[in-house]
């Protein structure tokens, strides 16, 4: 019973940092129908961010803030100087986005000097419960990732510039037509996208600590998490991805994690062989 | 104008081909260092350092380049070697076997250098020693602590190896830890070696093994781990997890409550570098064992010259640590100057003649010198405990210790 309600907690808070990795990963898939290979690296800056406000000395909260507002800030610029050549060429736009993320990780390496470093967390410690140990960070990681993703949604679903984002995906021509800027949206998308990476790399810095390659460990499995979900809506990555994560936390207690981690694999390419579509095949974002 | 437009962009291409491939030609990660005088009669002896200056070893391979650009640089200052001056080149092999063994082909065939020292992982080593001794006729010195067992003549071993890592450690551990060990470890040959040596080391000593398992390299999450070690009341955790799991980890560990309530983690490769991948208070009280911690300088004034030698030098974030192979560089570059010396030449076979059986009396953790018809390293071993982000000596071997290889 006890080791069932500790496998129980770390699996859900596991299953949460990799939505929260995933979750603008499928925002940039679904609503602008790129595959953005460099968000492994914006959770990356976004965790280096952190890092560095936490070494000039200011508190850590305040880096973990500031982290999605610097990283969308650069995903905006990248958008509008890079990304946005490739909107016509998906694959082409994979391999930009890939030197993008090469050169932001090459750059990390040689700031960090391929050091592996350290950032507190915020609010530390365990909440014992009996002889039941439950590291407080992952529970407000499990918190924020519930609230991120309900504020997302809510963004898409119900609010004018969600209209927008969804009517410049569905219809770019009739779109513009109707005086929308689909540039301006693709780079706020972007950006919002980008943004979200740098909240999850923020908030899981202090779990995993920081060095050059966090953001290839989560790309890998972000990627399984969005081909098992579907690409094309919301909720499509964002249960992949707690369908990924869970197994990967999960698999582990039953076997060799050798074999565990190979597994998770081998099912999802089960899976996508029998259900093409993903979990979830419908377009858009459902209200 | 579109005519010209298409003929100068063509020329432009053909002009940006010439500069790219002159770039690789001449090959971006090289650096040549010349000595500033020369021997008229003779060249310089040339010494080729293959390391892992960018990718994931880089913080490694960096300092092992500037230990030998220091080393270097003081034997040219007094006079050189054999009246000659020593050349020092320097390849990158990026953290990348298939790169390495092209550059590694640039020292031996182009610059036809004397010895090569470097490499860093095994594997790295496996796929650029071939290239050095077999078809390239040159002697090679690999300096980072190892899982052993690699006995290739004209191979030269200055790390510590499982004997030298664990014969003092485990007891040290079973006495200040318990007798219940788990053996966690990242899925390579390392871990899986040396945990074998430890696992008859352990058992001799009366201690028992919970559990021995292996995680994909890339693992971050150990809650099944922790949760194993905590349930089967572990008293030591000998961890051969290496980053970047090895940090989530020990977080977890401490999270689960096993230092508090006693638990003991040991790992024989963590330096002074690894501290700071962890809060200091989640890895108080972790033990480790090799061949030189920072703080020896306070009570070995060798020790002390070498490290404030090398800061002064090198100020910047590559630190001289054990663990990035500074000592066993160190080791290796001086037990062949010392080796050259006693052979009279820079002939392959009359320095590995000499390096069979070379000594210094000055090294950083004390003197070193070669297990004769070994190739590997006697060196002094120390226990390091973490104490406050800090590691403080609490053993030392009497004397030196002996490799146990080939």
């Amino acid at each position: 019973m006890d080791t069932l309600l500790i496998a129980s907690f770390e699996i859900l808070s596991f299953g949460a940092i990799v939505v929260l990795v995933v979750l603008g990963l499928g925002i940039i898939a679904s609503m602008m129908g790129i595959f953005n290979f460099a968000q492994g690296e914006f959770v990356l800056l976004g965790a280096y961010f952190t890092y560095l406000v936490h070494s000039v000395g200011l508190p850590v909260p305040f880096g973990i803030l500031a982290a999605p507002v610097a990283v969308g800030a650069l995903g905006f610029v990248l958008e509008k100087l890079v990304v946005r050549r490739f909107y016509a060429a998906p694959i082409v736009a994979m391999l930009g986005t890939y030197a993008l993320g090469l050169i932001i990780r090459e750059s990390v390496r040689g700031l960090t000097g391929g050091l592996y470093l350290s950032v507190p967390e915020p609010i530390s410690g365990s909440i014992s419960i009996g002889s039941l140990h439950f590291a407080t960070w992952r529970g407000v990681i499990v918190t924020i990732t519930l609230l991120v993703m309900a504020a997302s949604h809510a963004l898409l679903a119900y609010t004018s510039f969600g209209l927008r984002v969804r009517a410049s995906l569905e219809n770019p021509s009739l779109a513009r037509a109707a005086g929308i800027s689909t540039s301006m949206i693709y780079s706020a998308t972007f950006a919002f996208g980008a943004a979200l990476a740098g909240l999850a790399g923020a908030l899981i810095v202090p779990v995993f600590s920081l060095f050059a390659d966090l953001g290839i460990r989560f790309l890998i499995q972000g990627f399984v998490a969005v081909m098992v979900g579907g690409v094309g809506s919301f909720a499509g990555p964002v249960a992949g991805a707690s369908l990924i994560g869970t197994f990967s936390a999960w698999l582990p207690w039953l076997m060799s994690p050798v074999i565990a981690d190979v597994l998770v694999f081998v099912l999802a390419i089960i899976f996508i062989k029998l259900r093409p579509q993903g979990l979830i095949s419908g377009r858009g974002v459902n209200r | 104008m579109i005519n010209t437009n298409r003929q100068l962009s063509r020329r432009r291409f053909l002009g940006n081909v010439a500069l790219a491939s002159a770039a690789i030609a001449v090959g971006p990660g090289s650096w040549v260092i010349r000595p500033d005088w020369a021997n008229a009669s003779e060249g310089p002896i040339r010494l080729g350092i293959a390391t892992d200056l960018t990718g994931s070893l880089g913080f490694a391979g960096n300092t092992d380049a500037n230990v030998a650009r220091m080393l270097v640089k003081e034997i040219n200052d007094s006079g050189g070697l054999l009246g000659r001056p020593i050349e020092l080149l320097i390849e990158d092999t990026a953290s990348d076997e298939s790169v390495a063994v092209g550059n590694v082909r640039k020292l031996i065939q182009r610059d036809k250098v004397d010895l090569v020292i470097g490499g860093i992982s095994s594997s790295m080593r496996n796929a650029i020693k071939d290239v050095i001794i077999s078809r390239g006729k040159t002697l090679y010195i690999y300096p980072e602590g190892y899982e052993g067992k690699e006995c290739t003549p004209y191979l030269f071993c200055t790390g510590p190896v499982p004997a030298q890592n664990c014969d003092q450690f485990i007891p040290w551990l079973i006495k200040n830890g318990g007798k219940r060990f788990a053996l966690p470890g990242s899925n390579y040959v390392w871990p899986q070696t040396i945990n074998a040596y430890a696992r008859k080391v352990i058992e001799s000593s009366g201690g028992e093994i919970v559990f021995e398992e292996y995680y994909p390299l890339d693992q971050i999450d150990f809650s099944s781990t922790v949760s194993r070690i905590i349930s089967n009341k572990v008293d030591v955790v000998f961890n051969a997890i290496v980053p970047p799991g090895v940090s989530p980890f020990f977080k977890q560990l401490y999270q689960a409550g096993f230092s508090k309530n006693g638990g003991r983690l040991g790992c024989v490769y963590y330096d002074e570098n690894f501290l700071e991948m962890n809060q200091a208070h989640e890895i108080e009280g972790l033990a480790s064992s090799l061949d030189y911690y920072k703080v020896l300088a306070a009570d070995d004034p060798v020790s002390a010259r070498i490290q404030s030698a090398y800061d002064k030098q090198f100020p910047a974030k590559f630190r001289f640590s054990a663990g990035s192979a500074a000592t066993g560089t160190y080791r290796g570059l001086k037990l062949w100057e010392a080796a050259v010396k006693e052979a009279g030449t820079i002939d392959r076979d009359a320095v590995a003649a000499a390096l069979n059986h070379a000594k210094i009396a000055e090294g950083p953790g004390g003197p070193a010198e070669m297990a004769p018809g070994k190739r590997h390293c006697k060196m002094n071993m120390y226990i390091g405990v973490a104490k406050g982000g800090q590691y403080e000596i609490v053993a030392r071997s009497a004397g030196l210790v002996d490799p146990k290889e080939c």
